[in-house]
């Protein structure tokens, strides 16, 4: 089988064209480095994205939270995290690197807060 | 204006985002004490802390990180080198005698400024702008503000929406609408190739089965009250709507990324000389304006793709200032830059000979395997083979002084052949 | 307009006064929607209606601008020749004129004319100096504000569904509740005739024309000093395209003149906006097309049919007794409105007896323009009141003061488009990128405001679904 893909991993964005069998990769061409050789894999067997959004706060200077996956998650997981991360509300003071959301859906894969949130100074 | 609290300053930087927040640092390093940032938001970090997604900081932290983590950075730099700022505040007027106008809450005040650095961004171009017609309901939107309002103040901008302009950020807000559960029906593009990078259109698009429509654009908005539907249809070479192409897409918001303009009022109020082509102020190799005494950096000077550039850049501005200041500035000799063919524009304008220089520029055109040359008259000096060229992406050359030793003049194209 | 300037006028009486209006605001419909001009009087027939009110309207501005703390500014109009033909048009319009009262119109030559207006080429041009611009949205808020200040009550959000006659007077059912009322102006513009036929005045047709308008920035302001229009064009296809500054620093391309079928329609066209633009061009060569920054239209109630040649004249008239139509309205509506008022109360006392009130403030509330103040006076405001020193609109340099100043007005209106013509917060040239989410945080944090009830212009045009979360939440 055969697809074309785009590799994300860097700005260059390189166009490839990945041939494969069930079980493995045959080739790839049109890539530049070899890290799309590791992506080209992955994206045809297991596809995985890095999940950037945000999350409810309470108490803080601000009402969101913006959060990102330490690691990429299954692709066909982001939609059922964006679901639990918006059942989420996380109280002020949060600092860069903070765990909102352990090991989302059993793949080790965490949730860290990417600013910093002070606590409010008015009652909310 | 005796009431007006005033004093004298080395140095003001206008605007405390990523371009602004590396160019104080950079001039406090090299030895500026007294100097101050003026921020209009009521935060540090500019446009960054919206822009939730990674990508940021490859070339300058070795690691993708995203829009706020960058500016942190920064900021933690600004705090500990302990250098003034000041938020809700904005630059009203500076004049050419370099008095900066300063309105805050916590009064008017004027700064007699030995050096002031531009550091104040851009805006979205407008649908006014672009003279779309229909009705003028509530629900159209500029990429920017969406994401302002999703990410930032937490509002939902709307549910069906159709995006015009498949830049990076109405490629982002795609992505991120559609993961908070909006459906984004389709992406409009009036050029027949996307002007976003192509990892966008993988991560943005094609992952979420949006639509892109090439050679398409909006040609009407239609509700009277908030928006129903758009009209879309396909241009031809020219850009014109072609008859009977038209196709009525039902949606309750249009999100408009049709471009970014430097913000240059401030410029005009001071008499920097600016550029038609990009925007912003032209420019010495060191960044300063016509102006003596006043530097351009970031966004206001011209419009960027990757941040780390920016700061890059901000960091040489900083060090022009510092110079000026410390009164180390040299008086030199320039020649004129020219953006020839298959260039849009070429920064710096003004070049000093015999000196490592590095050199900004957009093409027209995309192209694959492609020779920019750098040229003195008739003679190549120097030229440089790209796998991939496209107008969505700014191109940096570096030229040795040797290569510009008594050069008459500069004039960069890409080569035919 | 005329509906506050009414008002405004029957406040200074002691009478019981009530406005209905069915949006949400005052000045919704193309009462905000056109040039601002105070027109001097050339075009109208002599004796009619619109020439006299004209003439008088313009005369009571002087005063009122001061009263209301509104800027209006005799800039000057051209009314330029471009062909020998032409020139004859120009003898005709000044006759016209002179006949109507105006006064002081001079016809002049070539180069004077290019002294004047450098950037526009002409063969000649007839010169009226008292021609003036206004903000038509400022004045119609400062009248409404005034009225209400005098004991008008403003019923926003209330729209009239049926007129009965009965025993002394009027039912006047709206959606909002009934009126008994003794006296009915009607000056419901667009719907006069609609709201005339309510009691059985049936003779009246409107025909909604649409004019289309483009905005430009206030860089391009420089290049015209007054107001430049073409000799009204004779031939079919030709809008004979007006250049007119605004008072706040702005250019207005327009407008177009374009009959219509459903009175709402205030879409902008490609069609009307390439026509504005080419006929712009061909007027002042140097206009950057790329200065527009914004494209709107109003809808003007013509009583003229389409294809009619001579304009018909206002209908001011007590077609039953103790009900008053204001029909046809339309330019010059803005310079007449203060004495279209003055006439309707006048009518209203010939037949009856009202006291004039003695303690009638005419004086409308001060409204600080920050950007418009000198710099001193900007320092002891932002002393005085923090809120002076924070930016809002960036482009319009309007302060977080200004903005709450116009969320407070007495009618309640908490719209973007209430802050917006009050403030002229999301005017500038970039059109609410940066003011709109300051300004959505102050409705959410000073006023409370959910994020369902935030609308742009009325109840029906929300800004928002609701929160950055609802889609994804359970039960979303």
């Amino acid at each position: 089988m055969k697809k074309e893909m785009i590799c994300i991993i860097c700005p260059l964005g390189c166009s490839l064209t990945v041939n494969y069998t069930q079980k493995a990769i045959q080739s790839v061409e049109g890539n530049q480095c070899e890290r799309s050789l590791d992506y080209a894999e992955k994206e045809i067997f297991n596809p995985e994205r890095t999940l950037t959004t945000t999350v409810r706060v309470k108490q803080g200077h601000l009402p969101l939270v913006s959060v990102r996956t330490n690691k990429p998650l299954p692709k066909k997981l982001l939609f059922d995290a964006m679901d639990l991360l918006a059942e989420i509300e996380v109280e002020a003071p949060i600092k860069i690197g903070h765990k909102i959301a352990e090991n989302l859906f059993n793949t080790g894969v965490d949730a860290v807060a990417t600013k910093n949130v002070g606590r409010s100074q008015r009652n909310q | 204006m005796r009431d007006v609290l005033s004093r004298n300053i080395d140095l003001i930087v206008v605007g405390g985002g990523p371009a602004g927040l590396a160019a104080a640092i950079s001039a406090r390093k090299e030895g500026i004490k007294d100097l101050l940032i003026v921020e209009r938001n009521n935060w540090l970090g500019g446009i960054l802390p919206q822009c939730i997604h990674d990508g940021f900081g490859l070339i300058i932290f070795k690691e993708t990180l995203t829009g706020p983590e960058y500016a942190q950075k920064y900021i933690d730099e600004v705090k500990k080198l302990e250098i003034p700022y000041m938020v809700d505040s904005m630059v009203l007027e500076i004049t050419p005698e370099k008095d900066v106008i300063v309105s805050s809450p916590k009064g008017l005040f004027v700064f007699h400024a030995k050096a002031i650095i531009l550091a104040m961004g851009c805006r979205e171009r407008t649908r006014g702008q672009i003279r779309i017609p229909g009705s003028r309901p509530a629900g159209v939107y500029t990429a920017g503000v969406a994401q302002n309002l999703v990410n930032l103040k937490n509002f939902m901008v709307g549910k069906n929406i159709v995006v015009l302009g498949s830049g990076d950020i109405g490629l982002i807000m795609t992505r991120r609408l559609t993961l908070e559960g909006a459906k984004v029906h389709a992406v409009a593009e009036i050029l027949p190739y996307p002007s976003g990078l192509p990892r966008n259109i993988q991560q943005c698009l094609i992952d979420y089965d949006v639509p892109l429509l090439l050679s398409h654009t909006v040609t009407e908005i239609q509700g009277q009250n908030r928006v129903e539907a758009v009209v879309v249809s396909q241009v031809d070479e020219n850009f014109k709507p072609i008859e009977g192409t038209q196709q009525r897409i039902p949606c309750d918001t249009l999100l408009l990324s049709i471009g970014l303009i430097p913000e240059n009022e401030l410029s005009k109020t001071c008499g920097v000389d600016l550029n038609q082509i990009t925007g912003g102020a032209v420019v010495k190799e060191n960044l300063e304006t016509s102006v003596q005494g006043i530097f351009a950096c970031g966004n206001t000077l011209q419009v960027h793709d990757v941040v780390d550039y920016v700061s890059l850049e901000a960091e040489k501005a900083g060090k022009s200032a510092a110079e000026y200041v410390l009164g180390k500035q040299r008086k030199v000799k320039r020649i004129q830059t020219e953006a020839g063919n298959g260039i849009r524009y070429v920064l710096p304008h003004f070049i000093r000979r015999n000196a490592d220089l590095e050199l900004f520029m957009r093409v027209t055109c995309p192209g694959k395997d492609k020779y920019i040359g750098v040229f003195d008259g008739r003679k190549l000096v120097k030229r440089r083979k790209f796998r991939k060229i496209h107008p969505a992406e700014m191109i940096k050359m570096r030229l040795k002084g040797s290569e510009t030793k008594n050069i008459k003049g500069l004039r960069v194209e890409v080569l035919e052949k | 307009m005329v509906g506050c300037a009414l008002a405004r006028e029957f406040s200074k009486f002691e009478l019981k006064t009530v406005l209905v209006e069915k949006e949400g605001d005052v000045c919704c419909g193309v009462s905000k929607a056109n040039s601002g001009v105070l027109h001097t009087g050339l075009y109208y027939k002599k004796g009619s209606l619109k020439a006299r009110l004209c003439v008088e309207g313009r005369l009571m501005f002087k005063k009122l601008v001061k009263e209301l703390d509104v800027s209006c500014t005799l800039c000057g109009k051209h009314v330029v020749a471009r062909t020998e033909e032409e020139i004859k048009d120009l003898e005709r319009l000044r006759d016209v004129g002179e006949a109507n009262g105006v006064r002081g119109l001079t016809i002049i030559s070539r180069d004077l004319a290019k002294k004047r207006e450098p950037n526009v080429d002409s063969l000649g041009a007839l010169y009226s100096p008292v021609a003036g611009i206004v903000s038509p949205y400022l004045f119609t808020i400062a009248l409404a504000e005034n009225a209400s200040s005098n004991g008008v009550n403003v019923y926003l959000n209330t729209k009239v569904v049926g007129i009965k006659q009965v025993n002394e007077g009027f039912r006047v059912t709206t959606t909002q509740g009934d009126f008994h009322a003794d006296i009915v102006i009607n000056s419901a513009g667009l719907y006069a005739d609609r709201i005339a036929s309510m009691v059985g005045i049936d003779q009246y047709q409107l025909y909604p024309c649409r004019g289309e308008y483009l905005v430009l920035d206030k860089d391009s302001r420089g290049l015209i000093s007054g107001m430049v229009y073409p000799v009204p064009p004779k031939v079919a296809g030709v809008l004979g395209v007006h250049l007119t500054p605004t008072i706040d620093g702005n250019m207005l391309i327009g407008p177009s003149a374009e009959f219509i079928d459903v009175r709402e329609d205030t879409r902008t066209t490609e069609e009307k906006i390439l026509e504005l633009m080419t006929e712009a061009k061909d007027l002042l060569p140097s206009i950057s097309l790329k200065a527009v920054i914004y494209a709107f239209s109003g809808v003007r109630s013509k009583i003229t049919p389409p294809g009619e040649k001579e304009a018909r004249d206002f209908i001011i008239q007590e077609d039953l007794a103790g009900f008053i139509n204001l029909i046809g309205i339309e330019s010059p509506g803005l310079t007449s409105s203060p004495a279209i008022a003055k006439l309707v109360v006048q009518m209203v006392k010939e037949k009856r007896d009202i006291r004039q009130k003695k303690d009638f403030n005419p004086i409308g509330r001060k409204t600080v323009r920050f950007h418009e103040t000198p710099r001193e006076k900007q320092s002891s405001l932002v002393n005085e009141d923090p809120a002076y020193g924070e930016m809002v609109c960036r482009c319009e340099h309007v302060t977080k003061r200004e903005v709450l100043d116009a969320l407070n007005n007495p009618f309640g209106a908490k719209t973007i488009a209430a802050v917006k013509y009050r403030t002229r917060a999301g005017m500038g040239r970039c059109h609410g990128g940066f003011c709109l989410p300051k300004i959505v945080e102050i409705l959410e944090k000073e006023y409370g405001m959910a994020a369902e009830e935030m609308t742009l212009k009325n109840t029906d045009s929300p800004l928002f679904i609701g929160r950055t979360k609802d889609l994804r939440k359970k039960g979303a």
